[in-house]
């Protein structure tokens, strides 16, 4: 009875990794066979070409796309990175004046929907003549609500005798905050920094608004404006743009899985950093 | 996803005031000073955009030289249009087919894997995940493809079961349908991870107690595990709520709001006054979504509040 049901949890957790995984799977085996088996055996695996992506890199500009977010995700991690914890510290180790009603802003801003913010920036972005700009990709929500406020919780973990043995030594505020603020706090970094990542990497509701132009689009952006002129192509040809596709979809999704397995621990934690766990 | 999980979060923040110390190291204008930049950015890039839409919001502007105060014009044009209500029931809808399956589904999974002590759970768990991570654009391609009506993998696994192709990107009633699918699959290893963290919270004392009462596994898993559980329980359902009340890029990749508008949420709908140049419009229908998604929000505070 007990192995049954056993074999039958098995089964089912099987089941689950398949349903799971096979979309990405599907998606990778198809960049690397020729459309004509795509198209005859779509379960199978086909015979091993790289015709997809030689034809692909002649005709649609991932490597500058993927330059782009490479740029958007090193500027805007950074600016998360130095200015979200920093904050942080101050919400929770200071005391000033009108810090409740600040932290309140902090608050409200964690409830502004990210759609509500699409129109109202792009008028600013005309207005500003950034549009197509790196600047407009990279500064809009650069110094985040949410990282202010769950940096907030980390560093108010941190023992407040460290700091004062600090300040009697005469350590400035940044000194403090370099040598003895980070090195305790560095799980949470850690998992900060990895959700910025896949965050600011996967990005398509600003970028998609932001940006119109080859030369700026990012990979997520220049993906979903390249489906318009496949979908609906069942030609012969068409499945050859099938595999082309697919291959594009491959060399953006590859990084994320690598680097999703490299940091599982981190992101997992900075996952249920909202659920209070 | 994560994002809107912090908002959430921020809600439940414990107030961790510390005593206040009128003279000590740490006042002063330098607390003032690091908590600055974030101000900066707000004031850039949020507090003045939407001073400024809400302007628009009173004006009929395409975008040109030339604009007119129209008043609530731009409101009333969209309370009364029945594409804005048809949205607002496509999200409802999308709601209705995500939300209730992936709560239960993850609760069942979570117990079921906590309690049989299988191998390979860790296995399962990254295999769940993984598809949260990435990238919507990518993957939603895919998806156009597998489902395609002719040639898609699901049609020709539906036809070896000897079963009918199903129209699911080209029917307004199945569209709906496979945008709650891909979001099921991109999100229900968050779900499942939100799940299995509150049973690993739960001491072990508590079924130790329900053992001595000789209350069955079914029995304790109904009574005591998911009862524990509600706090995470309200806090997935209400994230996942404010995820698909703004839900626009799904749609947008895979069906574009078709066909007939089956699949039009009511962010995407919002996002089309931006191709549409009708930007007073846009305006005003961001200031009802900002409305509806904090009515939402407060709707939550008030489940949070009652599930502690």
């Amino acid at each position: 009875m007990t192995a049954l049901r056993r074999g039958g949890g098995y089964l089912l957790l099987a089941a689950a990794v398949v349903a799971f995984l096979y979309p990405i799977w599907w998606m990778v085996v198809s960049a690397f066979k020729p459309g004509a088996s795509i198209l005859n055996d779509p379960l199978g695996a086909g015979p091993f070409t790289l015709d997809n992506f030689r034809a692909m890199l002649e005709q649609v500009p991932i490597g500058q796309a993927l330059g782009n977010t490479a740029v958007v995700v090193a500027a805007k991690s950074a600016l998360t990175m130095v200015f979200c914890p920093l904050a942080g510290y101050g919400f929770a180790k200071y005391h000033f004046r009108f810090k409740e009603a600040l932290f309140g802003v902090v608050l409200l801003t964690l409830m502004l929907p990210t759609l509500a913010l699409v129109i109202p920036l792009l008028l600013e972005m005309k207005q500003l003549g950034w549009v197509n700009t790196y600047q407009a990709l990279i500064l809009p929500g650069a110094v985040d609500a949410f990282s202010v406020f769950y940096m907030r919780q980390v560093i108010s973990q941190v023992p407040d005798e460290l700091l004062d043995a600090a300040a009697i030594d005469g350590a400035s505020v940044l000194r403090t905050f370099w040598s003895v603020v980070v090195p305790v706090i560095r799980p949470g970094l850690a998992a900060l920094a990895v959700l910025t990542f896949f965050n600011v990497y996967n990005d398509l509701v600003w970028p998609i608004v932001a940006v119109n132009d080859e030369s700026r689009q990012t990979v997520s952006v220049l993906l979903a404006n390249l489906a318009t002129n496949v979908t609906g192509a069942q030609t012969a040809s068409g499945f050859d743009l099938w595999g082309q596709l697919m291959a594009a979809c491959t060399i953006a999704t590859v990084p994320t899985v690598i680097v999703f397995l490299l940091v599982q621990r981190h992101f997992i934690k900075g996952l249920l950093a909202g659920s209070g766990k | 996803m994560s994002l809107l999980a912090n908002r959430v979060a921020a809600r439940r923040a414990p107030a961790t005031r510390p005593a206040r110390a009128a003279r000590g190291p740490r006042t002063g204008w330098r607390g003032l000073l690091l908590v600055t930049p974030f101000f900066v950015f707000f004031a850039a890039f949020a507090a003045y955009p939407l001073y400024y839409a809400f302007q628009l919001s009173f004006l009929d502007w395409h975008g040109g030289a030339t604009y007119r105060w129209a008043g609530l014009d731009n409101y009333r044009y969209l309370l009364t249009n029945p594409d804005f209500w048809a949205a607002l029931g496509n999200t409802a809808l999308i709601w209705l087919l995500i939300v209730p399956l992936q709560t239960i589904g993850a609760i069942a999974a979570a117990g079921a894997l906590s309690r049989a002590r299988l191998r390979f759970t860790r296995l399962l768990r990254t295999a769940v995940i993984i598809p949260y991570v990435t990238p919507l654009a990518a993957m939603a391609q895919a998806f156009i493809l597998i489902f395609d009506r002719d040639y898609g993998v699901v049609n020709h696994l539906l036809g070896l079961a000897g079963l009918p192709h199903v129209e699911w990107l080209t029917s307004t009633e199945w569209s709906k349908v496979t945008i709650a699918l891909l979001v099921l699959w991109k999100t229900s290893g968050f779900a499942l991870i939100v799940m299995l963290a509150a049973i690993q919270g739960i001491p072990q004392e508590v079924y130790e107690a329900a053992a001595l009462d000789g209350a069955g596994p079914l029995t304790t898993f109904w009574r005591i595990t998911v009862p524990l559980m509600r706090h995470a329980i309200a806090f997935f359902v209400v994230i996942s709520t404010l995820g698909i009340s703004q839900m626009f890029l799904e749609p947008y990749v895979l069906t574009d709001g078709g066909p007939y508008n089956s699949s039009t949420t009511s962010g995407l709908y919002l996002f089309q006054h931006i191709g549409a140049s009708d930007l007073g419009t846009g305006a005003a229908n961001t200031f009802l979504l900002v409305a509806m998604v904090l009515a939402l929000s407060l709707a939550a505070v008030r489940l949070f509040r009652e599930s502690k």
